[in-house]
């Protein structure tokens, strides 16, 4: 929280907006471009919910770790997500999220959560992507907010990489493998420091698992985050389609000047779709991620030096009953070993999501879902909370990825 | 790292297809198309569709293995007009080949072939439900712009593949001449449907009452792409009652409980369209879609 920027970011954000439209239109003065053919497509979606919990809200801040979650007794304002897109030139594509969110002390928040540009024709099936972006890891990690089948994140999520998910400056190569099927091996580096590369580099002053975490510089290759995953998708049949993918975290950690963090996962999402289909209706989706995570906690000279598991994973199912409605169900599961039970970031926890969403178009939902949550480090160990999530969208027809 | 690396990339090396592909590969966003490709285009094009006739192909789902495809075409048609905005500009960021990029030779949208009906008047809100703003991208439901496609696909082909220009032109021309000599046929059968009034269930069927003189006097959907309430319902009902209305038509792949509702209420036949190659078992080309369509119009006896 610390490090985003208020308020004033956010006027100044929208200022740099406007005037690189303007930019853009003054580059081509003799074309006169209205704004209607602007060669930039702009998308803005709100996503905001209400609800309520039998936690009270200082113990939702634990439940509902997630920066995009819903925290709250009563009304939370989740994403406000700007995109920008376009054909840069020849060579590349470029695009941008800005986040817009309100706080639990009712300050604007903005966050640049992705700016990258990539490649547009490299040879032999590679493509480059450099700027600020998601990590290539599981399905889940990249999906923005109002593209989440579920109101909140999965807790696993949370506590590996942070509220925001796993994002950072780097590079990432991509490489579509000559393979009869759809094969696509993607490795990157990132830097390992910042908010939201929890696990890695953040954050000097807290703790895990007991462990005061240090300033630690970031000065050599090896201090970087590196990322590989693999990832393959194939057609069953006319009706299924499968896609498995394997992916490895390494990078360091701030729990010691040597420490380093391995983090790896498999997923899995399976999807059928009717033959004959009305809107892309009924369809059922399966999708199922494992994550573990090794972490060296403290220094090999530290006497309280250890190593920590963490594991988790997370099963949801959607059933698009008939046009405009799917119904969800999800299950989440989180554990660490040690003596973890009070840390609400290392509990041994249990939750059932099932939900309901109505898409009255593309371009609105409602969603109701309720959490059963297991957790050891709160008193109360069931908690019940129930949400509603409405999202709009307007502005370019933003392209559905897979 | 590097340990783990050469056994990954001899495994790469291993499963790598051979990638000796004599005949032009194409890839089209529809049946359609692909059918009419492989008419004018006969032996010497590979043709793959990504999406099946048996959907509407406007709400298609971007699957990995559609980026493979593109990736390895030399040619990729699309029906345009907003018809895949929400899915195929994401697959050609993914896909890597230039040659099939907006601006580039190996990329043709149809649509730019065609006179676009429905172009809507004034501003377009998406309050009108699912209008495009550049007119309705259903054109390939005329045989007469299925002969547009064929000239404007064959023309393609001639520049990608010259040295089977022959081929090609020779090809389109049997093709023409066949369309000709069937749109007769289709035309006496369905000769009883002139200036009749119609319900369609989406505003996707305009050309093919344009290219057979029927007139469509309303749908089932309020809105395009907005679910049939009971008011609109009722309004259909009485529109039919007075209009004396005899045939509703619809595709395969939308919901029929609202058609057997207005079906019980009115006596009104639904005729069950295919609206695409695929989109029955027995369509397999361009003129056994028209063949399908003809006989779904003269087995609901409504004419």
């Amino acid at each position: 929280m610390q490090q985003r920027k208020r308020l004033l970011a956010a006027a100044a954000s929208l200022f740099f907006i406007n005037s690189n439209i303007t930019l853009a239109a003054d580059r081509d003065s003799a074309k006169q471009l209205s704004m209607s053919n602007l060669p930039i497509e702009i998308g803005l979606s709100g996503l905001f919910s209400a609800g309520g919990s039998s936690a009270d809200n200082d113990e939702l801040a634990g439940l509902q770790a997630g920066g995009h979650d819903p925290n709250r007794n009563g009304f939370t304002m989740q994403n406000v997500e700007l995109s920008l897109s376009s054909t840069v030139d020849n060579y590349f594509d470029a695009q941008a999220n800005l986040i817009y969110l309100i706080d639990t002390e009712g300050e604007t928040v903005v966050e640049l959560e992705e700016a990258f540009l990539t490649t547009r024709g490299l040879p032999g099936g590679l493509q480059v992507k450099a700027g600020q972006f998601f990590t290539e890891f599981g399905r889940q990690n990249k999906q923005h907010p109002h593209t989440w089948a579920f109101v909140d994140q999965p807790v696993i999520l949370s506590r590996l990489f942070g509220g925001d998910g796993l994002r950072s400056q780097g590079l990432r190569l991509a490489w579509l493998m000559p393979m009869a099927w759809y094969s696509e091996l993607y490795v990157g580096a990132q830097n390992a420091n910042g908010e939201t590369v929890t696990s890695f580099l953040y954050a000097p002053g807290e703790e895990v698992g007991g462990h005061q975490l240090q300033d630690r510089s970031a000065d050599k290759g090896s201090d970087l985050l590196y990322s590989a995953r693999w990832l393959n998708g194939v057609d069953l049949s006319d009706t299924t389609s499968i896609n498995i993918g394997f992916s490895g975290l390494m990078g360091p950690n701030s729990s010691g000047m040597n420490t380093d963090t391995v983090i790896y996962g498999a997923d899995l999402y399976l999807k059928w779709q009717a033959a004959q289909s009305q809107r892309g209706f009924p369809f059922v989706a399966w999708h199922t991620e494992i994550l573990k995570r090794d972490y060296d906690a403290g220094d090999a000279s530290d006497p309280a030096h250890e190593s920590l598991r963490d594991s988790g994973g997370f099963s949801q199912l959607l059933w698009g009953f008939k046009p405009g409605w799917i119904a969800g169900l999800r299950y989440d599961y989180a554990s660490a070993d040690g003596d973890a039970a009070a840390d609400p970031l290392r509990d041994n926890r249990k939750r059932i999501s099932p939900n309901v969403t109505w898409y009255p178009s593309e371009y609105s939902k409602l969603r109701l879902q309720y959490n059963h949550d297991k957790t050891e480090h709160l008193s109360d160990n069931t908690n019940h909370s129930l949400w509603l999530q409405v999202e709009f969208s307007i502005g370019s027809h933003a392209a559905h990825t897979f | 790292m590097k340990t783990y690396l050469a056994p990954l990339l001899w495994c790469v090396a291993l499963l790598s297809v051979p990638q000796a592909q004599a005949a032009l590969q194409v890839v089209t966003t529809t049946q359609d198309l692909a059918a009419i490709t492989k008419a004018v285009g006969g032996k010497h094009v590979e043709v793959q569709s990504l999406t099946p006739g048996t959907r509407d192909p406007h709400f298609a789902q971007a699957k990995p293995s559609m980026i493979r495809k593109i990736y390895n075409a030399d040619l990729l048609l699309l029906i345009g007009a907003d018809m895949e905005v929400g899915w195929l500009p994401a697959l050609l960021k993914s896909s890597r080949n230039r040659q099939v990029l907006p601006g580039n030779p190996g990329y043709l949208d149809l649509s730019t072939a065609m006179t676009l009906l429905g172009k809507p008047a004034g501003p377009v809100t998406r309050d009108m439900g699912d209008v495009h703003a550049q007119g309705n991208p259903h054109y390939w439901l005329d045989p007469d712009n299925g002969r547009l496609m064929a000239q404007a696909i064959t023309e393609r082909l001639v520049t990608l593949d010259p040295d089977h220009s022959d081929a090609y032109r020779r090809n389109l021309t049997a093709f023409e001449q066949r369309l000709a000599d069937k749109m007769h046929e289709w035309q006496t059968k369905l000769a009883p449907l002139k200036g009749a009034k119609v319900i369609a269930y989406h505003t996707s069927l305009i050309y093919l009452a344009k290219a057979f003189g029927f007139e469509i006097v309303g749908e089932v959907e309020p809105k395009p792409g907005i679910a049939p309430s009971a008011a609109h319902l009722n309004r259909l009902i009485k529109r039919i009652k007075d209009d004396q209305i005899k045939l509703l038509i619809m595709e395969p792949y939308y919901e029929q409980r609202s058609a057997r509702f207005l079906q019980d209420k009115t006596g009104i036949r639904i005729g069950i369209v295919p609206q695409s190659v695929g989109a029955q078992p027995g369509i397999n080309d361009y003129i056994q879609l028209f063949d399908g369509i003809v006989s779904a119009l003269k087995e609901t006896q409504a004419l």
